[in-house]
């Protein structure tokens, strides 16, 4: 039996918005702890709806999922979700919305009005200094690059200190040399602190230096796309 | 064969290059049967029409009467100027005063209905109640919501700050619903992956996204409530109406007209200050704030 705690396990999980739009079936998927791995695919085969199944914002239509082992349920800042737009509140400043990671480990009272411990502000000025946004951290995300913002995002997840990164192509709007640095960035951070990261990628030479690639795609003789290992 | 073959090519090329004309056309004579309706046969009332409103706009109306502008007999005037005991000037400070108030509370009262009546942060059970609550609200114009009030608690003021904010939380409600639904999904996707609350991803997430629009939105309101307080103030609930209904109760139209004059200035600064107001709120960073006198002759 694996040391390596199960992170994500599917069997047989039929994943879409309704029995009569099935998007895929995954037969079986295990991803352990501190994994890396990609997901490789054309667009609209669901690659960002298995995201969303997996974060438990589109619930399976049928089969095994389970995160941590137990069923896939939200627990409060175990699981960072990094959308393809980045999902940043734009007129807000890069503190804020790095604050917006951080107070997962906040209570709840707290996050509300604002009152937040010292300690959690000391990790957001952390994550904002780990991703070399310091001189920008009063500014309006708005007004920032594509890979200003998307640092955003990952200095957002850092504060956040989730046990599982689900990101969706959140690279692809980027310049090659840019994209190389923050997917370098994300990797170094994932890797030393053992955390799982699943990215869907449409690059296929950064997609397969992930630990593990998987791609997605229709099979001529079925309806919906299936998950297979990319050797 | 197939049903566009069957009709003369010519044909379905003039009513696809004319589709716009047909429905301008159906829709104007629509308009003018469900008129003549109305009219009943009775097209002799409108005859004279233009001649009443001639003697009546020169006898009645024109010109104004500006000793609405001066200090009423009684009380007696304390105040350093004249202008500030007449009826127009009490009257306009006080219909502002009562859109300010109720634009504040109709404010703060109806970003909570309109956050839990949002079906992209609410399901439906939750959702469609509140959004019956705010159209019920909206239903009843200002004006019987005015009346009701001065029945509750008497003639005054008052009376106007509760009718208009409660019909500010019913209409404020609806745009700030519709702006909030209008949001990227993303944004909420991420805070709910990461396990925040509802009430977390309302005031970290919706608010500060929609702040610019929502801003723009209080303004709006602002300027409606203020027209409105002429209306309000007939029913006995305070503000420039008040007088306005006196007048025309002694037929002193006149004296009506110029008090119309003073509204419409005001409404018109506060038209212009709050375009300027609402450009800094824009979302383009690059948006230049248009001058004020510019907001006149450009319209924006």
């Amino acid at each position: 039996m694996s040391s390596m705690k199960s992170v994500i396990h599917a069997k047989d999980l039929k994943i879409g918005y309704s029995e009569k739009a099935v998007l895929g079936i995954i037969e079986k998927l295990e991803i352990q702890q501190g994994e890396i791995v990609s997901i490789i695919g054309e667009s609209g085969i669901g690659k960002t709806t298995f995201l969303k199944t997996i974060a438990n914002l589109v619930k399976p239509i049928e089969g095994i999922l389970e995160t941590f082992e137990e069923d896939v349920v939200t627990v409060r800042g175990r699981v960072g979700f990094i959308p393809q737009k980045l999902g940043l509140i734009k007129h807000e400043t890069v503190f804020a919305n790095v604050m917006e990671g951080a107070i997962c480990n906040e209570s709840i009272w707290r996050s509300i009005t604002g009152f937040h411990e010292k300690k959690t502000i000391a990790t957001v000025q952390e994550a904002i200094e780990q991703m070399n946004l310091s001189d920008k951290i009063n500014e309006t995300v708005k007004r920032l690059s594509g890979g200003q913002q998307r640092r955003v995002a990952i200095a957002r997840t850092i504060a956040q200190k989730p046990r599982l990164i689900l990101a969706d192509e959140f690279l692809s709007e980027l310049d090659d040399n840019t994209a190389d640095n923050v997917w370098n960035t994300m990797h170094d951070y994932v890797k030393a602190d053992s955390i799982t990261l699943v990215i869907v990628e449409h690059n296929v030479s950064r997609a397969k230096s992930a630990q593990r690639c998987f791609s997605m795609q229709n099979q001529d003789t079925l309806e919906y796309a299936t998950l297979t290992e990319v050797e | 064969m197939t049903e566009e073959n069957s009709i003369p090519v010519d044909l379905l090329k003039f009513y696809r290059r004319s589709k716009y004309l047909f429905f301008v056309i159906i829709t104007i004579g629509l308009t003018w049967l469900i008129f003549a309706d109305l009219v009943d046969g009775n097209w002799g009332s409108l005859e004279n029409s233009l001649e009443n409103l001639s003697v009546f706009f020169h006898e009645s109306l024109w010109p104004p009467e500006w000793k609405v502008l001066e200090a009423q007999a009684y009380p007696v005037c304390d105040r350093s100027l004249e202008i500030m005991c007449s009826p127009g000037y009490i009257g306009i400070v006080e219909t502002l005063k009562i859109a300010f108030v109720a634009t504040g509370f109709g404010f703060v009262l109806s970003l909570p209905i309109a956050v839990l009546a949002s079906r992209n942060l609410y399901r439906d059970e939750v959702a469609i109640p509140f959004r019956l609550l705010l159209s019920a609200m909206r239903t009843l114009p200002s004006i019987i919501w005015a009346i009701l009030f001065v029945i509750i608690i008497g003639l005054g003021p008052v009376a106007g700050v509760l009718a208009m904010t409660f019909y500010t939380i019913g209409y404020l409600g609806k745009l700030q619903y519709e702006t909030i639904e209008g949001l990227s999904s993303e944004p909420l996707d991420a805070a709910r992956a990461m396990g925040l609350k509802n009430s977390e991803v309302a005031i970290r997430v919706v608010i500060p996204e929609c702040a610019n629009n929502l801003i723009s939105q209080i303004l709006f309101m602002f300027e409606y409530n203020v027209r409105h307080g002429s209306v309000i103030g007939i029913v006995g609930a305070g503000g420039i109406g008040y007088y306005i209904s006196t007048y025309l109760k002694f037929l002193q139209y006149d004296k009506v007209i110029a008090l119309l004059i003073v509204l419409f200035i005001v409404v018109v600064i506060i038209d212009l200050l709050s375009i300027k107001a609402r450009s800094y709120f824009v979302d383009d960073a690059t948006f230049k704030p248009p001058s004020l006198f510019g907001n006149i002759f450009k319209g924006k």
